[in-house]
């Protein structure tokens, strides 16, 4: 067997084990984020380059209960929670033939994350909960179609919890407890 | 030749070496606590369990093979347990907690990071080992009754001989917080039989609840049928009943678990309306509380098993205690909650011809402090304009309390087949 032949199959034999370590230590219940991907649109006069990531926002639609996807760009901000405050932008921005569900008014006043809990804050005006149209699914979409899409693009959040007017709310509109934070159930979304 | 054979010992080492690596490493520990021992299983990586409750012993069995710290090892000192043992069949690795006595599972319950699998065990009589049969059939005494097929025999009335009247014999107080579970209960006693149901309509007074196009109210909805419901409890089984509200007035959703648990209801019942922000969605879905990391009987837990660990000794603070017992009050009953929803929930599919949406769990904040089965039932929608229609006519607010009360009838045979 000649050096380069040892080579070849020594590197071929790391591969393989580094493939069979990765399938077999990585948390298999969780389920994989999605990567924003980075992207880079010089301007037309050919001065700053901005950057741009790309997400997936899912929508529910009136067809079907499960969130589907659609892409987005945003322009990256110095500042991180900008960016989550851009993204939260698209959320409620929604799209042709996508729901949206948000009750009209409500919008979000500030939001905050939180590094050490990995938490990120929402905080929505009052027109939340007052416009808020009742019943638990409603809630379920509302909550669920700003948690899971949020830690779906950025897996440094893995928690959302929801203020009101700047305050702890008990329920949206009677049913599921608002005051402890949302992790994911992307059990909501369908993917490609 | 001593060159491909170095090759392959490498191409080898290199395969296996990743599988070594894989494999888990469990730490097994155990508390002594008052009324109960705490048994946790502590991995850096989550693994999927089954457990089986085994006369004198606790086998827990593991997908993949674990790395145990030792093949058998003794457990000192404590009240429960003699030695834990670990084993490897097939694909297997099978933990088994051997008793000094007799023991049963009183929780069990997963905490994340790191992930534990935690065993609250109480003391319990030793049952006389039934030898497995080998034809595969089940033996009378293993068989659990059937629900019967139709509406169940009414159930006797109560044991003082009056029959609900649907009047509390204790007048309802919404402002006393109600008591939560007495600390020394760590053993949970012997559950009665059902003799008050609690019925909860949803919303009231300045709370709406839900609006359906033609402006039904849901809160309206859900006092006609929880009447309704409460009339054919009483009729046809002369249980008590009590209401969270007999007429249109708001009531916090602390002081409906309040009334419940003040006056010693063995069953909660909520009634809603349900609505969603897609004007298509119908049909009906019946929850319970979940369990998952969002709730606080989670979170509680698990600072609980943390301190607990630290300072295995230290008594919890009386504050604490309250509110952990609080937040576990529903705990205590979330297998008889999922039965009594998945009965009802079979009951409206098959009366009210809807789509199933099923049993599902959700936060509720409702049936958080409830300390009894407690299930909340989104009849229909009323935001589906077709279902809204349905809900304005008294014939199918008839079916719909015809189906809650079938599924509580199969509910309290059920029960009753567990207090025997």
């Amino acid at each position: 067997m000649t050096k380069r032949t040892r080579t070849a199959l020594l590197v071929s034999a790391v591969v393989v084990a580094l493939i069979l370590a990765a399938l077999l230590l990585l948390p298999r219940r969780k389920p994989s984020a999605f990567a924003p991907e980075q992207l880079s649109h010089g301007d037309e006069t050919g001065g700053r380059i901005a950057e741009f990531i790309k997400v997936k926002i899912f929508f529910i639609t009136e067809t079907s209960p499960a969130m589907s996807p659609v892409y987005r760009e945003i322009e990256v901000p110095e500042i991180r929670e900008e960016l989550y405050r851009k993204f939260v932008s698209l959320l409620l921005a929604g799209g042709e033939g996508r729901i949206v569900p948000v009750p009209s008014g409500a919008q979000l006043r500030s939001l905050h994350y939180l590094v050490g809990k990995e938490m990120l804050i929402l905080d929505f005006n009052e027109l939340l909960a007052a416009s808020f149209p009742g019943g638990t699914t409603a809630e379920m979409e509302f909550i669920y179609f700003m948690v899971d899409n949020i830690c779906y693009n950025f897996r440094e959040i893995k928690k959302v919890k929801f203020l009101i007017g700047g305050n702890e709310s008990k329920t949206l509109a009677g049913h599921v407890d608002l005051e402890k934070p949302f992790f994911p159930d992307f059990s909501w979304l369908k993917d490609e | 030749m001593k060159n491909s054979i170095k090759a392959g010992t490498f191409l080898v080492a290199f395969l296996v070496a990743p599988l070594l690596l894989a494999s888990m490493v469990i730490d097994f520990r155990s508390f002594d606590h008052e009324g109960y021992t705490r048994v946790v299983l502590q991995s850096e990586r989550s693994f999927t369990y089954k457990v089986q409750d085994q006369p004198g012993r606790l086998e827990v069995r593991i997908a993949g093979r674990a790395d145990f710290p030792a093949r058998s090892k003794a457990v000192p000192n404590s009240v429960l347990l003699e030695r834990v043992t670990c084993e490897y069949q097939g694909n297997e690795s099978v933990i088994t907690v051997h008793f000094k006595g007799g023991a049963a599972i009183k929780k069990n319950f997963v905490l994340e990071d790191p992930f534990r699998v935690v065993f609250d065990l109480v003391r319990s009589e030793l049952p006389a080992a039934v030898p497995p049969r080998t034809d595969g059939a089940v033996s009378a005494d293993e068989k659990k009754p059937d629900p019967p097929k139709e509406n169940p025999p009414a159930v006797p009335p109560r044991s003082d001989g009056r029959r609900g009247t649907g009047t509390p014999d204790v007048p309802v107080s919404q402002d006393r917080e109600a008591v939560p579970p007495r600390s020394d209960e760590a053993v949970p006693p012997r559950p009665k039989p059902i003799e008050t149901i609690c019925i909860d309509p949803g919303h009231g007074g300045e709370d709406f609840g839900a609006i359906g196009r033609s402006k039904l109210k849901e809160k309206d909805v859900t006092l006609k049928i929880a009447f309704k419901l409460k009339k054919l409890i009483e009729s046809k089984t002369g249980l008590r009943v009590i209401m969270t509200r007999d007429k249109d007035s708001e009531v916090s959703l602390n002081s409906r678990a309040s009334i419940a648990n003040n006056q010693l209801a063995q069953m909660f019942v909520s009634i809603h309306a349900n609505s969603s922000f897609r004007k298509s969605a119908y049909g009906s879905e019946t929850f319970f509380v979940s369990l998952q990391a969002t709730d606080p009987e989670a979170l509680e837990l698990a600072q609980k098993e943390n301190q607990n660990q630290e300072n295995p000794g230290e008594t919890i603070q009386n504050d604490e205690l309250k509110m952990i017992l609080w937040n576990m009050a529903q705990t205590e009953h979330i297998r008889e909650s999922s039965k009594l929803a998945e009965f009802i929930q079979n009951e409206l599919n098959e009366l009210l011809g809807t789509r199933n949406r099923g049993v599902k769990q959700a936060p509720f904040r409702v049936l958080m402090r409830t300390a009894m089965p407690a299930v909340l039932i989104e009849t229909v929608f009323i935001s589906n304009a077709a279902e809204e229609k349905k809900l304005l006519s008294d014939e199918f607010l008839d079916k719909i309390a015809s189906a809650i009360y079938n599924g509580i009838s199969k509910f309290i045979y059920y029960y009753g087949s567990l207090v025997k």
